[in-house]
């Protein structure tokens, strides 16, 4: 240890905690998918998730040294863990959202890479990674989420929007009337 | 030490290691792909499977027109689009593209079911009657934010029976016509307005066309202020009848004021403020744009003695002596605009920089002041140009390239910069402008920049077959810059596809369609916000 002597107080105390602190950040999380696939993270890559966050510090797994056990994760399939980590990893550096906004709603500030990220995903895989994100509590990745599909809805029709989504219909014909009705309180 | 110094180089290197890991699942992956194809098209294509909590959130990124589009799906989507989480900010002024009752009866007895959560609104004149506030009052217990918009106003409604009033409000904004009066509404509502800290009245400044025209007090300012003790931000925009005799009743019952904006109000000379400076200690706003200042009175005021950060004296008549006499006892001044004056002279700047009074300025906007040389605003920026954050030299026509690739590279911190002076204002620039060294410069000194705006015309820029290579310099390294605003022409056209092939959309407009300006980057900007 004398080495460290040539440094001041601060400066070893500085040295010290990065140390500590790289080692805690660095320590692998393995996640298990309900399909049984195992994923193992950095401890840095996964603060965004809060339910994640959560389990680890309800667990005492914050201080561990050892390898922790997995953590299951029942309502994600592995092939969209996957996707969920490469946004996870892509973000690693992000500062962690603390609750949604609640200002400004607007849906033309998706960042560019998370525009490339969901632009070619089929729909049930972004609904899938939007669930995820959700379940894990990831603000940012559900914030992204919602804007894409948001942008989608915008500018179509009823009839239109039912035809992207694939939704059926199910008003009775009485309830259609009912419903023209209603809306005669707004012009649209 | 060593030991140290290892565990940190494998702790680097863990990240590596942790990709080939994700190559390996990519690989594992293709087939998994091809059964969630097979799921998406045989199950789930629809969003079913989302929980109403999820739509609920998605729905909160529509406009309040598109959401009631949505409410006509179907059964679920109906439900979840009157969720009124949902409808917290309306809109119901249709001439800005808010939304249009038909029904107001109809509308009143929503209010108390689907509005109930509402937090800001907007209503037109025809929805201002007793019946809709009254349902407002006693349904909307969150709602904070009233604009109400009696600029299209034939005739107001009777509001003898007006019994209740939100009572609740932080900020109130009134829209006031050319001649209707307001007193006989607001008799009704005075009582139930004293927690309004932000108090808006815009006048109809934009639609005075006939000078002559006479002009109606429409609101009784000196009974307002009384009923309003809070005020934190007061804003008279283009209040034609505003006099200091006004502003000086506000002040006398503000003492938290901390804003104060009389733009456009082209009565006030400034024989009021000397008073509400001494009253007021905590005013550090002041925006005094389009007014008649009168040189002798603001003399008259002690602006040493006050904390004001942020000025605005834009097309004022002031002359030299007047502003150098303002600028160098604002030792606090943070945000200055003074576009547009006729006397910012080289004089000015140079007194006001030896004054001591510049050392805090973050944002100057120096818009066509013509009488300012070349040489007093290169000792500027040599001496300032580090802390300077915004600065609009756009207007001059003096300041061509040579100025300006010397003194982009002081400009470090610099957020909003505005630059060149368009064709149709003044005599045309006979030299050219070669842009592209300028985007270069930008992109090489300037990585805070946000908003940048250069107006010199089609004819006056020079580019080249390799412009576009340094428009991808100035993207990827001004990665902040969400604003350009450019004249426009085949240089506009070219800026704009090179963004937009990157999917950066609107980032780039014309002259025409916008304006940079520095007011975002007051500490105000969010409350003086109105419509």
């Amino acid at each position: 240890m004398n080495v460290l002597n040539q440094f001041s107080f601060e400066t070893k105390l500085d040295l010290i905690n990065s140390f500590l602190f790289t080692q805690q950040v660095t320590m692998p999380i393995t996640l298990t998918s309900s399909d049984d696939k195992s994923f193992s993270v950095d401890r840095l890559v996964i603060k965004h998730a809060g339910t994640i966050e959560t389990l680890i510090s309800t667990m005492g797994l914050e201080d561990s040294e050892e390898p922790s056990m997995p953590i299951p994760l029942p309502n994600v399939t592995g092939s969209v863990l996957q996707l969920v980590i490469e946004w996870l990893t892509q973000h690693k550096d992000d500062p962690v959202k603390k609750k949604e906004d609640d200002g400004e709603r607007r849906t033309d500030d998706i960042p560019q890479w998370d525009q490339d990220f969901l632009k070619d995903k089929p729909q049930s895989v972004l609904f899938d990674i939007l669930l995820a994100a959700n379940y894990l509590d990831i603000k940012g990745l559900l914030q992204t989420c919602c804007k894409t599909i948001a942008n989608q809805i915008k500018g179509k029709t009823p009839e239109e929007l039912r035809a992207h989504f694939n939704i059926k219909n199910d008003f009775t014909p009485e309830e259609e009337e009912q419903i023209k009705k209603e809306n005669a309180w707004c012009e649209n | 030490m060593a030991a140290i110094f290892d565990m940190t180089r494998r702790v680097t290197m863990h990240d590596p290691s942790n990709k080939d890991l994700l190559a390996e699942f990519m690989e594992e992956d293709e087939d998994m792909e091809v059964t969630v194809h097979k799921r998406a098209s045989t199950v789930a294509m629809s969003v079913d499977k989302l929980p109403d909590n999820i739509l609920t959130s998605i729905f909160s990124y529509l406009p309040a027109r598109q959401v009631l589009v949505v409410s006509s799906v179907c059964r679920r989507w109906r439900n979840v689009a009157w969720n009124p989480n949902l409808w917290r900010f309306v809109s119901f002024r249709p001439s800005y593209g808010g939304l249009q009752i038909a029904n107001v009866d109809h509308f009143t007895h929503l209010i108390g079911t689907r509005f109930v959560d509402m937090r800001n609104v907007e209503l037109a004149t025809d929805l201002i009657t007793p019946n809709v506030l009254y349902e407002m009052s006693n349904k909307c217990p969150k709602l904070q934010h009233l604009t109400l918009d009696f600029s299209t106003a034939m005739q107001l409604h009777d509001f003898t029976d007006l019994q209740a009033f939100p009572s609740r409000l932080r900020s109130l904004t009134i829209c006031l016509s050319e001649n209707i009066f307001l007193e006989g509404f607001l008799r009704k509502v005075y009582t139930f307005i004293a927690s309004v800290e932000i108090l808006h009245i815009i006048g109809t400044y934009e639609k005075v066309e006939d000078e002559e025209e006479e002009v109606y007090e429409t609101v009784n300012i000196f009974k307002l202020k009384q009923f309003l003790p809070n005020l934190r931000v007061v804003n008279l925009w283009g209040v034609p009848f505003i006099t200091d005799d006004h502003v000086d009743a506000i002040s006398s019952n503000c003492a938290h004021l901390e804003c104060l904006s009389v733009n456009y109000c082209a009565k006030v000379t400034g024989s009021c403020l000397k008073l509400v400076l001494q009253r007021c200690k905590k005013l550090r706003c002041l925006f005094l744009a389009h007014t008649k200042l009168d040189n002798n009175i603001v003399k008259t005021v002690e602006w040493e003695k006050t904390r004001i950060e942020e000025l605005d004296i834009k097309s004022t008549e002031l002359n030299s002596d007047s502003i150098i006499y303002i600028l160098s006892r604002l030792t606090h001044l943070r945000w200055l605009d003074a576009s547009w004056l006729e006397h910012f002279n080289d004089a000015v700047l140079e007194s006001w920089m030896n004054s001591g009074s510049f050392g805090k300025l973050e944002y100057l906007n120096l818009d066509t002041c013509d009488s300012l040389n070349e040489s007093s605003l290169v000792e500027m920026v040599n001496r300032h140009g580090s802390q300077l954050q915004g600065l609009n030299l756009g207007g001059h026509h003096k300041l061509l390239e040579y100025f300006w690739m010397n003194m982009i590279p002081q400009l470090k911190n610099i957020r909003v910069l505005v630059m060149g002076i368009a064709e149709d204002c003044c005599p045309k620039v006979v030299a050219k402008i070669h842009v592209d060294q300028f985007i270069d410069c930008i992109a090489q000194n300037c990585p805070k920049l946000s908003r940048l705006e250069i107006r010199w015309d089609d004819e006056t820029l020079r580019f080249s077959d390799k412009s576009s290579k340094f428009i991808d310099v100035l993207r990827m390294k001004c990665l902040k810059l969400h604003s350009i605003v450019l004249s426009d022409g085949q240089y506009y056209e070219l800026v704009r596809s090179n963004f937009e092939r990157a999917d950066r959309m609107s980032v780039v407009r014309t002259t025409e369609m916008c304006r940079t300006g520095h007011l975002h980057c007051s500490k105000y900007y969010n409350q003086l916000l109105f419509n």
